[in-house]
């Protein structure tokens, strides 16, 4: 059974038109990451497969099953955009209260907040109250919420803004942990980040669905890809040293130091040595080689 | 990770009825508004209603209320068997349903604008959550209809202590018929905090929406009168005709509040069904 199937789905905000006949299907596996850029219609796509909105056209399936049915209550979880817990109530007994309406007794409950507290380390602030934590704080009890359970599917709206970079790191490692057990959708702006843990890129545009990636596949294509950041070189030398090489069909400069060079594998088995070779005789220092095309160089190339 | 079975609505109702309870004891903003609730009524008990007992026990007052509203207007409340709880009745009468717009103002304005339901929704059907609040500030809304019935028989007891029984089998059904009186206006804010993004809002609809609804339906009933049964679409339509009833009469007019609680509640399922969280 496919994870999410969605079939001609539309939704309208009056006369907007936030998603314009969406069409794609998701299995359940790795990561999956939604990008595109501010009002492109991803947080409307998680709310329609969260059931927080109803399609204004076509239908959509998340396990087979209309989103919001009894039959998948505790089965799919999110990561909502803005929402927040209550204020007034402290967080162990706002997360003990939703681990109840998923069918644990109170003591259970219990344990299940603290551990997913303790997933993203903040057992120590299960007793006080949502005004009293930093927006990252609340960021990861929210995150804290969705992994309740045994949930198959969940949705993570921006996952890591306003985290601080060392739990920003924490978060992703924790979805690489997990995502043998669950399949996560995460929509994130961030695209270093959706490389480091998805396979699957849907890009959404103006509420189209433009690009649909797969980062395994783009490593099968005819044509490879080697993204080269250099410390000191002439580029216009380097571009030229380049391009004579066998194989390469074509270097991009995208910055003054950032080359994308597009090579034939076919042509050239091994480009890599040669390109160390010709930093030793040029006296050039590099400062990475990326195997292949970063995410933002696919999507907007 | 926790395996568990899928919980049923009726069960998710339940647990978010008794999680509302919890807000009221066990937070500080709940036993504050309990305290004050406590105050007003005592205040209450211990004068309007301690005097006013005192004075409907006294056959000149009788004669009195006779000659001012006809024999048959309020002739009942003389018959009540316990004094304080005739006086009671009048008061709490009106004063639960305002009570009740204003305590269950919240029952979803503040979640919803705020985001909370969309961790519910995820958990508990949408039923489950609309029958569940309505469900939870019933329970608070009877238990303090209880402590001031309980309060009013021990008023009673402590001035006639063989009144004890008799308070107690007559405040009973007191408290019963006030639960009933207030299912709708609880039902219909219910629909309004649907609607509202805060409670004051939400009040403020309620106000509104009443004041409306009696001016155009007393307005029906003078230039035609054929649509006066119209009135009995408004909660608390059938108030005025009960203050001059007691006991098991009280509970024939039971069947108004009942109709309209299940059509506004019908109404409100509806309506949360269909809107974006």
């Amino acid at each position: 059974m496919m994870l999410v199937n969605c079939t001609g789905l539309s939704q309208f905000y009056g006369n907007k038109l936030a998603l314009d006949n969406v069409d794609f299907n998701l299995g359940a596996g790795a990561p999956i990451a939604l990008v595109g850029p501010n009002g492109a219609g991803k947080t409307t796509l998680f709310s329609l497969m969260c059931g927080y909105l109803t399609p204004s056209k076509g239908e959509i399936l998340i396990l087979g099953e209309k989103p919001g049915s009894a039959q998948l209550l505790g089965r799919v979880s999110a990561l909502p955009q803005d929402a927040k817990l209550d204020p007034n109530l402290s967080i162990l007994s706002q997360l003990t209260l939703l681990a109840q309406l998923q069918g644990m007794k109170p003591n259970a409950a219990r344990q299940e907040a603290l551990r997913v507290l303790t997933l993203v380390d903040l057992t120590e602030v299960a007793g006080q109250k949502p005004p009293s934590l930093s927006h990252g704080m609340s960021k990861r009890v929210s995150i804290a919420q969705a992994l309740m359970g045994s949930p198959e599917l969940v949705l993570l709206d921006e996952p890591t803004s306003g985290l601080d970079p060392a739990n920003a790191k924490k978060v992703r490692e924790l979805v690489l942990s997990l995502s043998g057990e669950i399949t996560f959708i995460i929509s994130s702006h961030n695209l270093d980040e959706l490389e480091k843990l998805c396979d699957q890129v849907l890009y959404l545009d103006q509420g189209r669905l433009t690009q649909s990636v797969s980062l395994q596949s783009r490593n099968q294509a005819q044509f490879d890809y080697l993204t080269l950041t250099m410390q000191s070189c002439d580029a216009d030398s380097l571009t030229k040293e380049l391009s004579a090489r066998t194989g390469v069909i074509a270097v991009t400069s995208k910055s003054s130091n950032e080359f994308v060079i597009q090579y034939d594998p076919a042509l050239t088995s091994a480009l890599e040595p040669t390109l160390f070779s010709l930093f030793e005789q040029q006296g050039w220092q590099y400062k990475m080689l990326l195997k292949g095309r970063t995410l933002e160089d696919t999507l907007f190339s | 990770m926790v395996n568990h079975t899928p919980p049923t609505g009726l069960r998710n109702s339940l647990i978010i009825a008794k999680f509302e309870l919890h807000k009221l004891f066990l937070q500080t903003r709940g036993i504050v508004a309990l305290i004050a609730f406590g105050l007003v009524w005592g205040l209450i008990l211990l004068y309007p209603v301690q005097s006013a007992s005192g004075i409907l026990l006294q056959p000149q007052f009788k004669e009195m209320i006779d000659r001012l509203f006809g024999p048959n207007t309020l002739n009942e409340l003389f018959d009540w068997p316990v004094a304080e709880l005739a006086v009671f009745w009048c008061v709490a009468l009106y004063l639960f349903p305002i009570f009740s717009i204003f305590i269950a103002a919240d029952q979803f304005a503040s979640d919803k604008s705020r985001g909370t339901f969309r961790f519910i929704c995820l958990r508990a059907s949408r039923d489950s959550l609309f029958f569940g609040r309505f469900l939870g500030q019933m329970l608070i809304q009877s238990l303090l209809i209880l402590l001031t019935v309980l309060a009013t028989i021990i008023l009673a007891a402590s001035r006639d202590p063989n009144l004890l029984l008799t308070a107690g089998n007559t405040g009973l059904g007191v408290a019963i018929n006030l639960i009933i009186v207030i299912m709708p206006y609880t039902a219909g804010m219910a629909i309004l905090s649907l609607y509202a993004s805060t409670a004051r809002q939400a009040t403020i609809y309620a106000t509104i929406l009443w004041t409306l609804v009696s001016i155009g339906i007393m307005l029906l009933d003078s230039q035609l009168p054929y649509v006066g049964a119209l009135r009995w679409v408004l909660p608390g339509s059938q108030l005025d005709a009960m203050i001059n009833t007691q006991g098991l009469a009280s509970f024939s007019y039971a069947p108004i509040p009942l109709l309209q609680t299940a059509v506004i509640l019908l109404l409100g399922r509806v309506y949360l069904q269909r809107s974006a969280l």
